[in-house]
């Protein structure tokens, strides 16, 4: 037997949409019957924690790269401001 | 019979004794005999062997030392202390098995060094030792980091000796105003308000939120933790952080600024952690974010808050480790742990990767894995004292987590959509499935059991932890908000996985505002400053050739006019006047 595999590419996704559709009926379902019990009313808006997680994740990564046009160097940059500084006498 | 046996101690002394072990295999078997011995002493002090531990916030006192007109208390045991030290022994234990294949043996010395000096200072009940233990812990991982040999390494060890001199001598102010004030060394709740008369508590409070690395102190930490050698770095993830946590929460708990500082933490950390390329600085990032977990959880300060931060250092040390040696694993065995130079390992490195999700899902709070229960305990406090805006912020970082070291890390190290790593990459590999030593993996395995263990069975957390707990972490509402959340990040991260992918930049950091103006100042010194000296110099060396020729020259001497006999003497006599003025 071969030790080498790929990683299971088809299972993963199937398993993802089935918990992706569950999640998403279940919410709506508990809301309904008041199973779910948040401590702040904005939690219990519809599919609050679908929206924080896609919006969230999708505004952190967006956010930051906006960010990257200011703090994103190259990776010698203080190799060459050190270079710079310190070894332009010598 | 023995009033108590001191963990660190033993721990502390016994590395020096491990470069004088001549035959390898007995030099191994010490050097991971070391923590297990510290664990049976705080096993034999949790059974009551040394007397029975009193109740929080109630301690057992041992190792009563008199120093001038003091009284250091080495050991001061309490629930406290003993939750720290159970887990920076376990995690020392394990940390050395994936250490056993470096062949410097000083760098074995130097980590146990660091882990007794850490145990010193949980232990601590003054002032004095807690200051002592901590300058020891600030030396120890500078060699973790020169042992590394690069260029890059010795410059961050320079630097990161310098953050934790100022801390300490920030810490040090601190306990001296204290002691002027109040007369008393013990390593007690301090007062603190923000006005002049609680500068000391003030810097006290600075020394340890640098040492926590908490933002905006936080740029040391990401500096310098992925410079060290690949088992040096794992050691530094656990101990400097954590102690500093233990002594905030010994000092300024419920200290409201802190928890907004922690908050903020938590998610600013991501935002840098988006634009990070290599392995280990990623997860250096996410030390200060879950760091800002337990700040806030102290800044909370109810007994929930300070549970949640005290369990939560304590399954943080345990995932991130783990995480540390899934990036290290890459590093140790490809050379490299950037993300633009990887990807596709995960047919030579199954494994390793699995055991990292591990830790990626623990850190990410996954039910039944530890983090989700630490993390939920932080963040229900917050819930309960009602902070809408910190819940929202610590929730907002628990998507960020999710986003970079469960999906990211993975994703661009072994993944990247591809079957094959990269040729130059793949020329490094074997044919094997087992590409990475067993020792680092038998690690791992260790630290993933207890991630996995402790998340199933949680009751071994709380029986540990200072506070009684009344929480209840397998609801209905917790389990599938959480769940839910992570399904539609991973959504968001698929869509945008363009975006995260490795591009061989650098992120400027906090420390930018130190590092310029400070190579800006050496330049001064070293260009203008050196010029205008040395034309200091050659002029006073002029002047005094001058003088000593004209003394020592006779034929000068014959050339004196009396007139220049005259102004000598008036001279003379003018400066006289001048002196009689003054002094008479």
């Amino acid at each position: 037997m071969n030790p080498l595999r790929k990683y299971p590419k088809k299972f993963f996704w199937r398993v993802y949409f089935v918990a992706l559709v569950i999640s998403l009926i279940l919410d709506l379902y508990w809301l309904h019957l008041h199973i779910l019990h948040y401590h702040f009313p904005f939690q219990g808006i519809w599919e609050f924690f679908a929206i924080f997680g896609l919006f969230g994740c999708m505004g952190l990564i967006l956010i930051a790269k906006g960010m990257g046009f200011f703090i994103a160097v190259d990776e010698k940059y203080y190799a060459r401001r050190y270079k710079k500084y310190y070894e332009s006498r010598e | 019979m023995i009033e108590w046996i001191h963990p660190g101690l033993v721990i502390f002394l016994g590395g020096f004794l491990i470069p004088f072990i001549k035959w390898r295999k007995v030099k191994l078997a010490y050097f991971l005999s070391l923590p297990i011995i510290g664990l049976i002493i705080l096993i034999l002090t949790s059974k009551g062997v040394f007397g029975s531990i009193p109740p929080w916030p109630h301690a057992l006192y041992k190792w009563r030392v008199p120093f001038l007109q003091y009284t250091l208390i080495l050991g001061r045991i309490d629930k406290l202390s003993m939750v720290f030290a159970y887990i920076y022994v376990i995690a020392a234990f394990c940390m050395n098995i994936y250490a056993l294949n470096v062949k410097n043996h000083w760098e074995h010395v130097a980590a146990m060094i660091y882990v007794g000096s850490s145990l010193g200072a949980v232990f601590a009940g003054d002032f004095f030792t807690l200051f002592f233990c901590l300058e020891i812990m600030s030396w120890a991982p500078v060699f973790l980091l020169w042992f590394r040999g690069t260029k890059k390494a010795m410059g961050c060890g320079v630097r990161y000796i310098l953050w934790h001199h100022f801390s300490g001598v920030c810490i040090l102010a601190g306990i001296l105003m204290h002691l002027h004030k109040t007369g008393s060394i013990a390593f007690v709740h301090m007062p603190w308000a923000w006005d002049w008369d609680h500068l000391g508590y003030n810097l006290m409070l600075l020394g340890f939120l640098i040492n926590s690395a908490t933002t905006p102190f936080h740029s040391w930490l990401s500096d310098t933790y992925s410079e060290a050698t690949p088992s040096g770095s794992i050691y530094m993830t656990a101990y400097t952080t954590k102690t500093a946590i233990h002594c905030l929460i010994r000092t300024f708990s419920g200290v409201q600024l802190i928890m907004w500082m922690g908050a903020i933490q938590a998610v600013f950390a991501l935002f840098l952690a988006v634009l990070e390329n290599d392995g280990r600085r990623l997860c250096s990032y996410h030390i200060i974010s879950q760091i800002g977990y337990m700040v806030a959880g102290v800044g909370i300060g109810t007994p929930m808050g300070i549970n949640g931060a005290a369990s939560h250092a304590l399954c943080h040390i345990i995932y991130n480790a783990l995480l540390y040696m899934g990036a290290g694993c890459a590093l140790y065995v490809v050379g490299t742990a950037k993300f633009n130079e990887l990807g596709g390992l995960y047919k030579y490195m199954p494994i390793s990767f699995w055991l990292y999700m591990v830790g990626g899902f623990s850190i990410s709070g996954f039910p039944l894995f530890n983090g989700f229960i630490s993390k939920c305990m932080t963040i229900e406090a917050s819930e309960l004292i009602q902070r809408p805006y910190i819940y929202l912020l610590l929730e907002g970082a628990t998507v960020g987590t999710f986003l970079h070291t469960g999906l990211k890390l993975p994703w661009n190290i072994w993944l990247q959509g591809r079957d094959e790593p990269p040729p130059k990459i793949r020329a490094k590999l074997k044919d094997s499935a087992l590409n990475t030593p067993i020792n680092m993996l038998i690690g791992m395995g260790i630290l993933a059991f207890l991630c996995i263990f402790m998340g199933i069975y949680p009751k071994i957390l709380y029986d540990m932890l200072p506070y009684p707990v009344e929480f209840v972490p397998f609801t209905t509402t917790r389990v599938f908000s959480i769940t839910q959340m992570f399904i539609f990040t991973f959504m968001g991260f698929w869509l945008l996985r363009v975006l995260v992918k490795g591009y061989p930049t650098y992120t400027i950091d906090t420390d930018w505002l130190l590092r310029m103006p400070g190579m800006r100042f050496m330049r001064f010194c070293r260009e203008p400053l050196i010029n205008f000296g040395s034309l200091l110099d050659k002029g006073i060396l002029k002047v005094t050739y001058s003088v000593i020729s004209w003394v020592r020259s006779p034929i000068l001497a014959m050339r004196m006019t009396p007139r220049a006999i005259g102004l000598g003497v008036l001279i003379v006599l003018i400066l006289f006047s001048f002196f009689l003025m003054i002094y008479v």
